[in-house]
C-alpha cells in the first residue's frame, strides 16, 4: 500500500517535470497580465490594468505588431494575483503551462513581482513589470524578468537632492514607510540620500500595511522635522494625510511618492494634498518625443484621458511602455506567435539590447549590477502638486514651476 | 520620551474608541445569533459608501446622516436576517459552520459588488470636524485631541450606553438576553425568535453602517476596506469573550493602548505581533476571554 502511494506521488512527480511549455500555433500574440485585480492593492493593480490595455487597445487599432512584414494583433489573458504573492506565483504558473502565453506583462507590486519572477525563470518566459520598483528585484537578477519603471534606489535621492537645495534648506528629516517590499524600499531609499545630504534623521520607522499611523506622527510631531518623507500605497497615502492634519502638525516639506500623481489622489484628499512632493519619472507633461505608438506623453495623456476619463500616471504609462518594449524587442528578433523556448531566449537578448525612445522616455534596460534588467534609461523627476496639477519642480533641467516652499499650514488652506 | 506619555495614552484611548464601534455590536450578533458575521467589515464599507454618496450629492455634513443611515441599513440587515437564521437552524452539517461559511461568502460577495459599483480609487469622507483639534498646552500638557476622533469617542460611548440601556432596562433587551441564554427555554416564555434575531441583526446592521461613515471620516475608504476592519471586530470579541457585550468596551481600550503605546516605544513594525502575542497570553491563561464570561 505504502509501495503504491509512493508510486502514485513519482507519477504525478514525473507528469510535472514532463510537462513543457510547448509552442502553440495561432496568429495572434497571447500576453498573460498578472496583476492585483483584487485585495489591498486592487488600485494599483487596475491602473496597471488600464496600461497594459490602453497598450494592447492601441496596437491592434493599428492592425497589430508588424514582424516580418506581418501584422499579429495582442490578446492579454489576465490572471488575478488578489495583492497575494503565492496567488501570484500560482497564476504565472497557470498561464505559462496551461494557456501557453508568449510572454508576460508583470504585476503592480514588488511582493507579487518578486514570488512571479522565481516562475518565469523556471519556465523561461519573459516578464516585463510596468509597475514594481523594490530594488530586491533587480539585486536577484532573474533572467527573465525585466522593468520599465526604475528602482525607487535610482530614483529617490532625486527628491530628497531638490528638497535640500530649497531656502531656508530642511534639517531634519522623519522617514515612515509601510511594511511591504515597494514602500519598505522607499522609505529606505529616502533615508540612503537624507545621509548623504546630511539631513538629520530625527525618526526612521516602518510600520505595518494599512495601520493608523496617528500615534506614531503625534510621537514625530514632537521632534518637529523640518521634512516627513513616507513611503506607501494610495490609501495609505490618504490615511497619512489626514492623520497629519487632525494632529495639526505641518512640516516644512510634505514627500510621499509617485502614488500622489495620479488624479484620484487629489479627489480624495482635495485642498490638503496641495504642495505635496512626490517622486516619478514620468508626467502628462513630459517633454518626450516617439516614434512608436504615441508621439509624446501629452499624447498619451490624452488617449489616456478619452479611455478612462483619467489622464493616466507613471505606473500607468510604465505598463504601456512594458508593451512597448516587448514590442521592440519581438520586431527586432523576428519572433512570432507561439515561441518555442529558444526563441523565448532570443527575445530576452533583444530585450537587453534594445534602446527605444517611448512617450513615456527612454527605455533601456540595464544588463548588469544592482540594476540588472531595470529601466535606467529614464530620469528621475521631483514632482509637486500646484492647483490640483501635478507640476516638475526638480531637478533644474526638467523644472516646469517652481517648488512652493515651506508648506501652507493645513488650517489656512 | 516620557513627556509623549500623556499623547501616547490619549492616542490608544481614542484608537480603542474606534475599535469599540467596530466590534460592540457585531459582539451583540454573536451573542444573540451565535454566528460569527465574516460580513461585518463590508457593513461598514456600505456605510461608508452611502455616507460618501450622500455628502458628495448634497454638499452636507456626513455626520448629519447617521441617522438616516441607520434607518436605511436597519432594513437592510432586517431583510437579510431570516436567510441567515436559515442557514442556521438548518438540520444538515454542522449549522455554526454553514453559518461562517455562508457569511464568509457574502462578505467576499459583497467586495466583489463595491468594487464594480464603487471603483477600485480610495477615497475619504470630508467632515467640517476633520478640521480641528483640541489642544491641551494650556494645561501643561503636550497632548493634541482630533475633532473628529474626539467625536468617534463620544459615537462609541453613545452606542454602548444605548446597547446597555435597551438590553438592561426594555422588554426587548430581556428578550434578546433570554434568546442569548436559551433560544428554546426563551420561545416557551413567548420571545419569537425569528423576529427578535431580525431586530438585532438589524441594529447591528445599522451601528455597522454608522461606524463606515465615522472611518471614512477618520482614515479613508475603499471597496476593499472592509476586510481589515472584520479582523479588528474579530480580534476585539475575542478577547472580550464571545458574546460577552460588556467587555467589549475594556478590549477596545486596551487594544488601543497597546498599539499606540507600542508604536510610540517600541518597534512599530512589530505593532501587530504584540497584539497577537498579548491576545494569545490572555486566551491561553483565560480562554473565555478578558473578564472570563465569553461563550
Amino acid at each position: 500500500m505504502k509501495f503504491g502511494f509512493v508510486r502514485v506521488l513519482l507519477l504525478i512527480a514525473a507528469l510535472f517535470v514532463a510537462i513543457p511549455v510547448h509552442a502553440e500555433q495561432r496568429n495572434f500574440y497571447k500576453i498573460g497580465v498578472i496583476t492585483e485585480l483584487s485585495g489591498d492593492l486592487v488600485t494599483g493593480g487596475n491602473i496597471t490594468k488600464r496600461g497594459y490595455d490602453l497598450w494592447a487597445q492601441e496596437v491592434n487599432a493599428k492592425g497589430g505588431i508588424e514582424v516580418q512584414g506581418k501584422k499579429y494583433q495582442v490578446k492579454l489573458v489576465y490572471a488575478d494575483a488578489q495583492s497575494n504573492p503565492a496567488a501570484g506565483a500560482a497564476a504565472a504558473e497557470r498561464l505559462i503551462t496551461q494557456e501557453k502565453v508568449d510572454f508576460i506583462l508583470g504585476p503592480y507590486s514588488s511582493g507579487v513581482t518578486l514570488a512571479v519572477a522565481p516562475v518565469v525563470d523556471k519556465y523561461k518566459v519573459p516578464m516585463i513589470t510596468g509597475s514594481a520598483e523594490s530594488p530586491l528585484i533587480w539585486k536577484n537578477k532573474f533572467k527573465y524578468t525585466f522593468g520599465t519603471i526604475p528602482p525607487i534606489n535610482f530614483t529617490g535621492a532625486t527628491s530628497i537632492k531638490t528638497l535640500t537645495e530649497l531656502k531656508p534648506a530642511p534639517k531634519t528629516i522623519a522617514i515612515i514607510g509601510s511594511n511591504d517590499a515597494f514602500s519598505k524600499a522607499t522609505a529606505e531609499a529616502y533615508k540612503t540620500a537624507a545621509e548623504k545630504a546630511k539631513l538629520k534623521i530625527v525618526k526612521f520607522s516602518i510600520v505595518p500595511s494599512g495601520q493608523d499611523m496617528t500615534p506614531l506622527l503625534s510621537a514625530v510631531r514632537s521632534m518637529k522635522p523640518d521634512v516627513i518623507a513616507f513611503g506607501g500605497h494610495d490609501e495609505e497615502h490618504v490615511k497619512f494625510v489626514k492623520a497629519l492634519k487632525q494632529i495639526g502638525y505641518t512640516p516644512k516639506a510634505l514627500l510621499m511618492h509617485c502614488g500622489i500623481t495620479d488624479k484620484a489622489f487629489t479627489d480624495a484628499v482635495g485642498k490638503d494634498g496641495e504642495q505635496i512632493f512626490g517622486t516619478t519619472c514620468w508626467t502628462g507633461t513630459a517633454k518626450t518625443k516617439s516614434k512608436v505608438l504615441w508621439p509624446t506623453a501629452s499624447a498619451y495623456a490624452a488617449a489616456s484621458q478619452k479611455a478612462f476619463k483619467n489622464p493616466g500616471d507613471y505606473t500607468q504609462g510604465g505598463c504601456s511602455a512594458a508593451g512597448i518594449a516587448f514590442q521592440t524587442a519581438l520586431q527586432k528578433v523576428g519572433a512570432k506567435p507561439g515561441m518555442d523556448e529558444a526563441m523565448r531566449a532570443k527575445l530576452v537578448q533583444a530585450l537587453e539590447q534594445i534602446d527605444v525612445q517611448t512617450f513615456y522616455g527612454r527605455v533601456k534596460f540595464a544588463t548588469s549590477g544592482e540594476f540588472y534588467h531595470a529601466n535606467v534609461g529614464l530620469d528621475p523627476l521631483t514632482i509637486q502638486i500646484q492647483n490640483g496639477q501635478i507640476k516638475t519642480v526638480g531637478p533644474k533641467a526638467s523644472v516646469e514651476a517652481a517648488a512652493q516652499y515651506p508648506m501652507k499650514d493645513w488650517k489656512s488652506r | 520620551m516620557m513627556e509623549l506619555l500623556p499623547q501616547a495614552l490619549t492616542d490608544g484611548i481614542l484608537l480603542g474608541g474606534i475599535y469599540i464601534t467596530i466590534a460592540i455590536a457585531f459582539s451583540l450578533t454573536y451573542g444573540v445569533m451565535h454566528v460569527i458575521d465574516f460580513a461585518v467589515g463590508e457593513w461598514i464599507m456600505f456605510g461608508a459608501f452611502t455616507g460618501y454618496y450622500l455628502n458628495k450629492w448634497t454638499g452636507l455634513d456626513p455626520f448629519i446622516f447617521l441617522p438616516v443611515i441607520f434607518v436605511i441599513y436597519f432594513a437592510v440587515g432586517y431583510l437579510v436576517q431570516p436567510v441567515i437564521h436559515r442557514v442556521l437552524s438548518g438540520t444538515k452539517g454542522n449549522p455554526f459552520l454553514m453559518g461562517l461559511v455562508f457569511t464568509f461568502g457574502l462578505a467576499i460577495m459583497f467586495r466583489g459588488l463595491a468594487l464594480t459599483a464603487f471603483g477600485f480609487y480610495s477615497n475619504s469622507i470630508p467632515s467640517a470636524f476633520s478640521e480641528g483639534s483640541f489642544n491641551l498646552d494650556s494645561i501643561g500638557l503636550t497632548v493634541t485631541i482630533p475633532t473628529v476622533r474626539l467625536m468617534g469617542l463620544a459615537y462609541a460611548v453613545a452606542i454602548t450606553l444605548i446597547l446597555h440601556y435597551l438590553l438592561k432596562k426594555t422588554n426587548f433587551g430581556l428578550g434578546v438576553r433570554a434568546l442569548a441564554q436559551h433560544k428554546d427555554a426563551a420561545g416557551l416564555m413567548g420571545v419569537n425568535a425569528k423576529r427578535t434575531g431580525s431586530y438585532v441583526y438589524g441594529i447591528y446592521v445599522g451601528i455597522s453602517a454608522m461606524t463606515g461613515v465615522l472611518l471614512g471620516c477618520i482614515l479613508s475608504i475603499g471597496a476593499q476596506m472592509g476586510n481589515e476592519y472584520t479582523i479588528f471586530a474579530f480580534f476585539v470579541v475575542v478577547l472580550a469573550g464571545m458574546g460577552y457585550l460588556a467587555g467589549v468596551p475594556w478590549a477596545a481600550l486596551l487594544l488601543g493602548l497597546v498599539q499606540s503605546i507600542f508604536m510610540i516605544y517600541f518597534n512599530p513594525s512589530h505593532t501587530l505581533l504584540a497584539v497577537f502575542v498579548i491576545l494569545y497570553i490572555i486566551l491561553l491563561i483565560s480562554p473565555r476571554g478578558l473578564f472570563g464570561k465569553g461563550v
